[in-house]
């Protein structure tokens, strides 16, 4: 097993096989990050794929003064949101063909996402925090997704976001006070029906 | 009563992603990136991708804008004389006193 400095230098020389093993080592980190901010199974695997080409073509810009893992959620997280953007114009260009009666298709909403490290039991539930949290601002839903589905400490999301811990609690405060009133709305209504 | 219910649901809705195991992708993502990677270095989607840049475009609207200015400005006196040549035919043609008639027989053989 090769150290992760010396992989590194061999990728920067444009070596296959340090490029396999890093993908190898750092996959499931990229996808289940990817996968937590887009919620879409085909998406995050383009945007895994998008993150290591990425790291491939401008590995040289990596200077090592963070971990690598720590620049690899940067690129991934990056990607996301890039995803997450153009998805957006597509559905807004979509909705302006429908209503000219370009193709005639409504646009829809995707079904629920389930997680698949989501145990039976909690399917369901996890599902309504999942939808919930679409309609978070980038910057929480970043951080919520690092903290609880990838289980990241606040030291290495603010590393990873730049920002301080005081910072990375305070986004995660709001973004879980967020979570709850959406969820509250969700379910009085609910209960209203 | 009924607000006390749903708080209890949330927080336990709340909960429900607390142990989330990590998600891998499908296996063989390596031989699917390296295929990636080489369609990739066809040139054409290169050259598309490389336009297709914000940067890129946004340079192209400008240059087009910048040309479409500079032609404007520097053609305007050889405009106004073109326009001034053009006035004066149709004042030529307007008080003219020749017809054009093909039917008229004497101008034809001229």
């Amino acid at each position: 097993m090769i150290e992760e400095k010396e992989l590194i230098e061999l990728l920067k020389k444009k070596d296959r096989a340090a490029f396999k093993q890093i993908v190898e080592t750092w996959q499931d980190m990229v996808y289940n990050t990817a996968l937590g901010i887009l919620q879409n199974a085909e998406d995050a695997e383009d945007v895994t794929q998008e993150t290591f080409i990425q790291a491939f073509e401008s590995v040289e810009t990596f200077k090592g003064s963070s971990k690598f893992s720590t620049w690899l959620y940067r690129i991934s997280i990056s990607k996301a949101m890039d995803h997450i953007r153009r998805k957006k114009r597509k559905k807004r260009f979509a909705f302006i063909q429908s209503l000219y009666g370009k193709n005639g298709r409504a646009v829809v909403d995707p079904p629920d996402f389930f997680h698949p490290g989501v145990s039976a039991e909690n399917k369901e539930n996890a599902a309504a925090v999942f939808k919930a949290m679409e309609r978070l601002p980038p910057n929480q839903r970043t951080a919520f997704v690092l903290n609880k589905i990838e289980g990241l400490p606040y030291s290495e999301i603010g590393e990873i976001m730049k920002m301080s811990e005081s910072a990375v609690d305070a986004l995660l405060q709001r973004a879980k006070a967020n979570l709850k009133r959406i969820l509250q709305h969700y379910y009085s209504t609910l209960l209203q029906k | 009563m009924e607000d006390k219910k749903i708080q209890t649901k949330v927080d336990e809705v709340m909960q429900s992603i607390d142990h989330v195991q990590r998600a891998s992708p499908r296996p063989f993502l390596f031989t699917r990136l390296e295929a990636r990677m080489l369609n990739d270095r066809n040139i054409w989607s290169r050259l598309s991708s490389f336009a297709g840049r914000p940067v890129i475009a946004f340079s192209c609207i400008c240059l087009v804008l910048l040309l479409n200015a500079i032609v404007i400005l520097f053609s305007g006196s050889a405009w106004n004389g073109t326009s001034q040549q053009v006035t004066e035919l149709t004042t030529a043609d307007e008080y003219s006193q020749v017809s054009y008639n093909i039917y008229d027989f004497e101008n034809a053989k001229q």
